[in-house]
């Protein structure tokens, strides 16, 4: 445990309090000038692009947990029955999240990045106009938002699965003699029982979907214009493109801490008294 | 449960096979995109090719630093399953076996990596590596890549050990064994299962890393297979063949392992992410 240890306060503790540092100073990341205080967190707040960037991170983080729950619940109840070849359907139901995110995104492309991908193809049969997915503002959102929850669904699938296996088989047959539905059983019987889980993963998600930085670079690269550069991608770009690593840091520490005030959060919710 | 119908079981199934295969639509747009022309690919008016082609394999094979990407992403992955895997055994073990404020310190601390941003560690870290002379070399690709596994990969390996009885490694001690004797001669074999996954775990996450890759590796003799060929697309805009072909040759060593060991991978991915 000790060598853990070491490298996380050399990795993570260190960089932590430089990073403090260097968010109260100007200048580029080969050589940092002059001490400003609080100028760089001050500047965010009237940074228009820092603001969009904070609202659409919010946004892609609400939807994109509500977006993989939804379906990734309704995949775990599928394979919670006994389905022929469940065990192939699992494998298969797990691609998205086990390939790399230059393939996800590459295969995407073929779906959404051009008049003749597939998308199109489909919107024109059925007599649609094309949609320029990724140069308009609100459909480069929402592609974004899409192939995030498509690449979550399988890890919250699998979660809720286990979950699911969990719960005491008694409580459905105590439901069925109280004379329960299937639709009474499942919102007072099933989602009760998910809750542990469900809070937990809803923590993990957030945390993943504020940091992401692949699905959106590889994408977008944050545009068109700035309508999908999240928090981590306006952090990079200001440190390592714009060579301001003062406002660059301050933006990661923001991140840091939208992610703690959901994480508390999350925690207040978890502890309240049944 | 049992007593379904053949009728809803059959209606069931047709619903998850058609949610997996709209789900896997762009794997498979990858996968045949690979055996056309990027002008086949550009001019058909639909998804069914007429005909297939191995020249966008041939290409990336023989033309392009495919290999020296491969290469350094091999060093890198191998280096970080190295590193995380001696780290999280000895961590792990640590969890599962004892109690103390220190180690409740850790596992918080654990949480805390878990959540923190990469970018955040990536700023203040680069000066330190560049004055190291160690930008575009495998090391801090390897470092922060380990860094940022390791929750995962210990909540795994701690898992692994809880499994295993404490009585086995009292005998050992009796008969003279050290501590960490008895780790390494009687604990970590028993636990062969869960250190090939931890193993397989760190190597496909390094394997596939972008960000960090793409920070710390700028000269072309560096790079990895992911930022490789996120290249491609810049430099060739239009050659798509190329970069499916690249896609499935990344794709390729990723699934094999995983199918491989998929079942475990399953049950740690769950244990790591939400229990701990």
């Amino acid at each position: 445990m000790l060598p853990t240890l070491i490298l996380l306060v050399v990795v993570v503790a260190f960089p932590l309090v430089s990073a403090m540092y260097l968010s109260m100073t100007k200048g580029s990341l080969m050589k940092t000038s002059g001490f400003v205080g609080w100028a760089n967190y001050v500047s965010l707040f009237s940074n228009r692009e820092f603001l969009s960037a904070l609202r659409f991170t919010a946004i892609f983080a609400v939807t994109s947990i509500a977006g993989c729950y939804v379906f990734g619940l309704g995949i775990a109840l599928l394979l919670q029955k006994t389905l022929p070849a469940r065990g192939l359907l699992r494998v298969l139901f797990l691609m998205p999240w086990v390939i790399p995110s230059v393939v996800a995104v590459a295969g995407w492309r073929q779906v959404i990045g051009s008049e003749d991908a597939l998308a199109n193809l489909f919107l024109r049969a059925i007599g649609q106009n094309t949609v320029y997915f990724l140069s308009d503002d609100t459909w480069a959102v929402i592609s974004v938002i899409v192939i995030k929850i498509w690449r979550s669904i399988p890890f919250v699938m699998l979660s809720l699965l286990a979950g699911l296996q969990a719960i005491d088989r008694s409580l459905y047959e105590a439901a069925a003699i109280d004379g329960a539905n299937r639709v009474q059983t499942f919102f007072n019987v099933t989602l009760p029982q998910l809750k542990t889980v469900s809070i937990v993963l809803s923590l993990m998600m957030a945390i993943w979907s504020v940091n992401d930085f692949e699905t959106v670079w590889l994408l977008t690269q944050g545009g068109p214009g700035y309508a999908t550069q999240n928090l981590v991608v306006l952090s990079y770009l200001y440190t390592f493109k714009r060579s301001n690593v003062g406002l660059g840091t301050a933006i990661a520490i923001m991140t840091l801490v939208v992610l703690m005030v959901l994480i508390v959060m999350s925690l207040r919710q978890q502890r309240q008294p049944k | 449960m049992n007593r379904m119908t053949w009728y809803s079981r059959l209606s069931l199934s047709g619903v998850a096979w058609a949610a997996v295969a709209l789900m896997n639509i762009p794997v498979m747009l990858v996968i045949l995109g690979s055996f056309q022309t990027t002008s086949n690919m550009s001019s058909t008016a639909g998804v069914i090719p007429t005909s297939l082609t191995l020249a966008n394999y041939e290409t990336v094979l023989a033309r392009t630093p495919f290999f020296t990407y491969l290469a350094n992403s091999l060093t890198i992955a191998i280096g970080t399953t190295v590193l995380s895997a001696v780290l999280a055994l000895l961590a792990g073990y640590a969890m599962s076996r004892y109690r103390s404020p220190l180690l409740t310190v850790f596992s918080y601390s654990l949480f805390v990596v878990q959540m923190f941003p990469v970018v955040l560690v990536l700023i203040p870290v680069f000066p330190i590596f560049r004055e190291l002379g160690t930008i575009n070399t495998p090391i801090p690709v390897i470092i922060l890549c380990t860094v940022f596994n390791l929750p995962f990969v210990t909540w795994m390996s701690r898992s692994y050990f809880d499994s295993i009885p404490t009585e086995i490694e009292e005998a050992a001690r009796i008969d003279g064994c050290s501590q960490l004797g008895a780790l390494w001669r009687i604990v970590i074999p028993l636990s062969g299962p869960g250190v090939a996954v931890i193993s397989v775990f760190s190597f496909l996450a390094a394997f596939n890393e972008f960000f960090i890759a793409s920070v710390f590796l700028r000269t072309a003799n560096s790079l990895t297979v992911p930022v490789g060929i996120q290249m491609f697309v810049q430099q060739y805009t239009t050659d798509w063949g190329n970069l499916m072909a690249g896609c499935v040759l990344m794709m390729l060593p990723t699934l094999i392992l995983f199918f491989f060991a998929q079942r475990y991978i399953v049950h740690g991915a769950v244990t790591g992410g939400v229990k701990g």
